[in-house]
C-alpha cells in the first residue's frame, strides 16, 4: 500500500515536470527567464522605459506641472493658443491644457489598469471553474459569457454605465461587465487541454484538494497565454474607457480625462485645434507604447515561439 | 536586403495613406475663401433667376400647420409663408401688419381690427375680414387636436365677426385682455387661406412673401416667390435646408453651400466668421434669458448660501470670455435688459464679490471643518445638483458656475441629460440648480413667464414662496394699464433679486450670419422671423 502510494506520487511530480514547460513553474523560474530574454528584446525594453516613463508623469504630475490646478481656470484666459505660459494652451474654461494632460495620464492609467486586473480576475477565476468542473458550472457560466458577447461590446458598455450614472467607477465597471468573457473562454480552453490528463486523474486519485489543483495545475497553465492577452488588452481597455468618457458615461467635468478633454474640445476643432490635438496625442502615444509592451511581451512569453 | 525593401514600401504605403487623409481633411480649407463663386448652388441661378440658399435647424419635422405645434406655428412664420395681423418690432412693441389699425372698448372685451384692404393669399385670393375669421375660427375647431394651444392667446369663447364692406373684423371676447394685439401677433395667430389649403403639413396657403413649392422630409423646402404679394419679393426662389449641426452650418456657408443661416450656436465657428470678411454676422439682443431655477426645498432654502452663491459668480466675466463669446448679454433680472420693464431702475445687492460672498458663508457658519475643500451646511458637505441640457450654452454656463463655486468652497455635481430630463427632474423637485432658457415675452408681455415663481400657480416647481410676489402677481393678471403692469413687473423682478431667488446666466443673442451673395439680412428680436422681405441679394 505503502509502495503503492510512492509510485503515485513519484508518477505525477515526473508528469507535472514534463507537463509544465519550465519558463511557466510558479516557483520563479518563468520570470527569470523572461527576465532573460528581455535583456537580449529591444522592443520590449524600449516600450517598457516608455510605459515606466508615463506611469512616472503620472506619479509626479504635481511636480511636472508646478502645482498648477487642472480644474481651476481664469475664464479671462479662455482658448489661448499654445504659448509661453501654456504651452499646450488653454481650454474654454481658461484651464492649463498641459497640466489636465499630464494629470490626465493618472485618470486614463489608474482606470485601465483597474479594468484589466478586474476582467483578468474575474474572468481566469471564472474560466477555470467552467473549464474544471464542467456540467452545469460550465454551462451556466459559458452561456451568461456567450450572452455578453452576442452584443457589440462598447454599446453593451454604453448601455452599463448609462443605467449606472456616469462616473468613471461606472466606466470600469460596465467595460470590465462586458469584457472578462474574453478571458473566461481563454482559460476555459486552456484547462479543458489538460483537464483529462493522467496527471491530473493522478492528483485527484491521491487525494489532493480541489483548490489545490486548480491553483497548482490548472492556473498555471492559463497564466501565460492569459497574461499576454492582459499585456495587449492596457491600450485597448484605454480606449475604451477614453470612449466612453468622450460619449459623456465616464468621468464627469471637471475632471482632467483625455476623453472627456476631446469631447469638450470638439466644438473648437477647426478654430481652436489644439483643445482636441494634445489630449488625442495623449491618448495616442499611450495607447501605442502600451500596445507595443504588451505585442513584446507575447513575443516573450508565447510558448509557440518556443 | 528583400527584408529592407519590404519595411520601406510598408512605410511608404502607411506615409501615403495618411498624407491623402490629411488631404481629405484639408479639402475644406482650399473652399473656405470661396464663398459667392460657388455658380449655381446659390446666388445668381442659371437663367438670372435670383435664389438664396439658407440653412436652418428643423424644429418639428418641418411641419407648418399653425395649429399642430407651437414648432409648427413658428415654422410657417419663419419661412416667410405665413403673417400674422400684428407683429413685434426689435423692442418688442405689437405694429399692425396684416391689420391696418385696431380700436378697443375701454373694458378691454371689445377689439375691432381694421384690415389692410391691398392683401391677397399667395393662390391669389384677397384677404377678406371673412377670411381672416375663417382663419381664426379654425383655431377653435383644429387648436383642441394639436398641441400648440392657441387658447392661450385667444379664448376659444371670443365671438369673431367679420364686416366685409368695412374690412373689419371684431373680436368679443369674455376674459378682458390687457394686449391682444400682442397675443394676435403669436405665430400660432397667424392668417391662412382656410378654403383652398388642402396639404396642412407642408402646403399651408399663407400671406407671406414666399410659397411653398416642394417639400423634402429631413432636406427642406423649395420656397419661391409669391407673385402676389403686395410689395417686390426679393428672391425668386429660397432652398431652405435643414442642418441640425452648429458646425454643419458653418461649414456649410464657409463652402459656400448656402448664403444665409441662422444661430449658430458655436462660439468658435461664430468667432471665426465674424473675423472673416466674407461673412456678416447679425445678431441681435433676444427675449430670451438663460437662468436656473433654484431649489429653495433644498439645500439652496438656506438664506446666505444662496445669496453667497450668487455674490460668488462673476457672470459678467463669463459672458465676456471666449466661452460664450458675446452671444448672451450680462444681466442679473429675469426679463432681459432690453425690455421696457425697467432693468436700470433695479438694484443688484448680490453683485459679484468673491470675498464677500466668503465672509457671508463664514458668518453663517457655513465652514469647512473637516478640511475637504468643501464647506459644510448642517454637517454635510455642499454638493449642489446642477441639472443642464446642452442648448444655447446652457452646458458651458454650468461648467463655468461650477469652477466659481468651487473657488468659494461649494462642490457642484454636474448632470447632463436631455432637455425632459431637465424638464422632468425640475418638476420632480430633483435638483438645486436647474438650467434652461426661455422665451420671455413669446406674446409680447412676461405674465405668462413670471408665474414661474409665483407660488399660487402651477408654473411654480421650485418652492419660492413671498406674498408680495403672489399679491402683485394675482393684480398682473387683471390689470389693463400699461403703466401701471410696468411698475408691477419691475417691482417682481426686484423682489427676485433681493431674494436671490434666481441664478441668471445672461439674455441669449439670436444670430444670422451670411455671406457675400447676399446684401442684407437681420435676425429679430423675437426669433420666430427668419425669410423676410428685408433679405436681399448682393447689388
Amino acid at each position: 500500500m505503502k509502495k503503492e502510494n510512492f509510485f503515485i506520487k513519484s508518477l505525477i511530480s515526473r508528469k507535472n515536470r514534463d507537463m509544465r514547460p519550465s519558463r511557466q513553474s510558479p516557483n520563479g523560474h518563468a520570470s527569470m527567464s523572461a527576465w532573460l530574454v528581455a535583456r537580449g528584446n529591444k522592443t520590449f525594453t524600449i516600450f517598457g522605459i516608455l510605459a515606466i516613463l508615463i506611469v512616472l508623469t503620472a506619479v509626479f504630475a504635481p511636480v511636472i506641472t508646478g502645482g498648477v490646478s487642472p480644474t481651476e481656470g481664469e475664464l479671462m484666459n479662455a482658448i489661448q493658443p499654445p504659448g509661453p505660459g501654456h504651452i499646450f494652451g488653454t481650454d474654454k474654461l481658461g484651464r492649463d491644457i498641459f497640466t489636465r494632460v499630464i494629470y490626465g495620464a493618472r485618470i486614463s492609467l489608474t482606470a485601465a489598469f483597474a479594468v484589466v486586473i478586474l476582467i483578468f480576475v474575474i474572468g481566469t477565476f471564472l474560466g477555470i471553474l467552467a473549464g474544471y468542473f464542467g456540467g452545469v458550472v460550465d454551462t451556466v457560466i459559458m452561456r451568461i459569457a456567450d450572452m455578453l458577447i452576442s452584443f457589440p461590446g462598447l454599446v453593451l458598455a454604453l448601455a452599463v454605465a448609462g443605467i449606472m450614472g456616469a462616473s468613471i467607477r461606472n466606466a470600469v465597471i460596465a467595460i470590465a461587465v462586458v469584457s472578462w468573457t474574453k478571458y473566461a473562454r481563454l482559460a476555459r480552453s486552456l484547462v479543458l487541454k489538460i483537464r483529462h490528463r493522467d496527471f491530473v486523474a493522478a492528483a485527484i486519485v491521491s487525494g489532493s484538494k480541489t483548490p489545490y489543483i486548480l491553483f497548482r495545475y490548472m492556473l498555471p497553465n492559463a497564466l501565460p497565454t492569459l497574461v499576454i492577452t492582459a499585456a495587449t488588452d492596457i491600450g485597448s481597455m484605454m480606449l475604451e474607457l477614453a470612449s466612453l468618457s468622450f460619449l459623456g458615461f465616464g468621468a464627469k467635468a471637471p475632471a482632467a480625462e483625455w476623453g472627456l478633454m476631446l469631447n469638450e474640445g470638439r466644438a473648437y476643432m477647426q478654430a481652436a485645434p489644439w483643445l482636441m490635438v494634445f489630449p488625442g496625442l495623449a491618448i495616442f502615444i499611450t495607447v501605442v507604447v502600451f500596445n507595443m509592451l504588451g505585442d513584446s511581451l507575447r513575443d516573450i512569453l508565447d510558448p509557440r515561439d518556443e | 536586403m528583400k527584408k529592407t525593401w519590404k519595411r520601406t514600401l510598408s512605410v511608404g504605403i502607411t506615409a501615403a495613406l495618411a498624407a491623402g487623409m490629411l488631404a481629405g481633411c484639408g479639402g475644406s480649407a482650399d473652399t473656405a475663401g470661396s464663398a459667392g463663386t460657388s455658380g449655381t448652388q446659390s446666388g445668381a441661378g442659371a437663367d438670372g433667376e435670383k435664389v438664396l440658399t439658407f440653412g436652418c435647424q428643423n424644429y418639428g419635422d418641418g411641419l407648418v400647420d399653425p395649429t399642430n405645434q407651437t414648432n409648427a406655428a413658428w415654422n410657417l412664420m419663419r419661412y416667410g409663408v405665413g403673417e400674422a395681423l400684428f407683429k413685434f418690432n426689435d423692442n418688442m412693441e405689437v405694429e399692425p401688419w396684416l391689420a391696418e389699425s385696431y380700436e378697443v372698448t375701454d373694458d378691454h372685451l371689445t377689439w375691432t381690427i381694421k384690415l389692410r384692404d391691398d392683401v391677397k393669399f399667395s393662390d391669389g385670393c384677397e384677404m377678406t375680414a371673412t377670411k381672416v375669421k375663417e382663419s381664426l375660427d379654425r383655431l377653435k375647431v383644429e387648436g383642441p387636436k394639436g398641441s400648440s394651444g392657441p387658447e392661450k392667446f385667444l379664448e376659444y369663447e371670443a365671438e369673431i365677426t367679420a364686416d366685409d364692406a368695412a374690412n373689419t373684423i371684431t373680436i368679443q371676447t369674455v376674459t378682458a385682455y390687457p394686449n391682444l394685439p400682442g397675443n394676435l401677433a403669436y405665430p400660432v395667430m397667424a392668417i391662412v387661406d382656410v378654403a383652398d389649403t388642402t396639404d396642412w403639413n407642408n402646403g399651408v396657403i399663407g400671406t407671406g412673401p414666399y410659397v411653398i413649392e416642394t417639400f423634402t422630409d429631413q432636406v427642406g423646402y423649395t420656397l419661391v416667390a409669391n407673385e402676389n404679394y403686395r410689395e417686390e419679393v426679393p428672391y425668386d426662389r429660397v432652398e431652405l435646408l435643414y442642418m441640425s449641426d452648429a458646425s454643419a452650418k458653418a461649414m456649410a456657408l464657409k463652402n459656400g453651400q448656402v448664403d444665409l443661416v441662422e444661430n449658430i450656436t458655436n462660439v468658435s465657428d461664430i468667432q471665426e466668421l465674424q473675423n472673416d470678411e466674407n461673412f456678416t454676422v447679425d445678431i441681435a439682443s433676444g427675449v430670451r434669458c438663460g437662468f436656473s431655477w433654484i431649489n429653495f426645498n433644498g439645500v439652496l432654502g438656506n438664506d446666505a448660501l444662496r445669496q453667497a452663491v450668487i455674490m460668488g459668480i462673476d457672470d459678467e466675466a463669463i459672458c465676456a470670455s471666449n466661452l460664450i463669446g458675446g452671444l448672451y448679454t450680462p444681466g442679473y433680472s429675469v426679463l432681459p435688459s432690453n425690455l421696457e420693464y425697467g432693468y436700470d431702475t433695479l438694484e443688484n445687492p448680490f453683485a459679484f464679490d468673491v470675498e464677500a460672498a466668503t465672509k457671508l458663508l463664514d458668518d453663517a457658519g457655513i465652514v469647512d471643518t473637516d478640511g475637504n475643500g468643501i464647506r459644510e451646511l448642517d454637517g454635510q458637505d455642499i454638493v449642489l445638483d446642477y441639472v443642464y441640457y446642452d442648448n444655447r450654452l446652457l452646458k458651458e454656463f454650468a461648467q463655468a458656475h461650477h469652477q466659481y463655486l468651487t473657488a468659494i468652497g461649494i462642490e457642484v455635481n454636474e448632470r447632463e441629460g436631455s432637455s425632459d430630463d431637465q424638464w422632468s427632474s425640475l418638476v420632480a423637485g430633483d435638483y438645486d440648480f436647474n438650467a434652461n432658457n426661455w422665451t420671455t415675452v413669446g406674446n409680447g408681455d412676461p405674465t405668462e413667464y413670471m408665474a414661474n415663481w409665483c407660488s399660487t400657480s402651477s408654473a411654480n416647481y421650485c418652492g419660492y414662496v413671498n406674498e408680495e410676489y403672489d399679491k402683485l402677481y394675482a393684480q398682473l393678471v387683471t390689470e389693463t394699464d400699461p403703466d401701471t403692469r410696468t411698475e408691477i413687473i419691475t417691482r417682481l423682478q426686484q423682489i427676485l433679486i433681493d431674494d436671490a431667488a434666481v441664478l441668471v446666466d445672461g439674455y441669449y443673442n439670436s444670430s444670422m450670419i451670411y455671406s457675400r451673395n447676399v446684401g442684407y439680412a437681420h435676425i429679430h428680436t423675437a426669433d420666430y422671423y427668419w425669410l423676410s422681405t428685408e433679405i436681399v441679394p448682393a447689388e
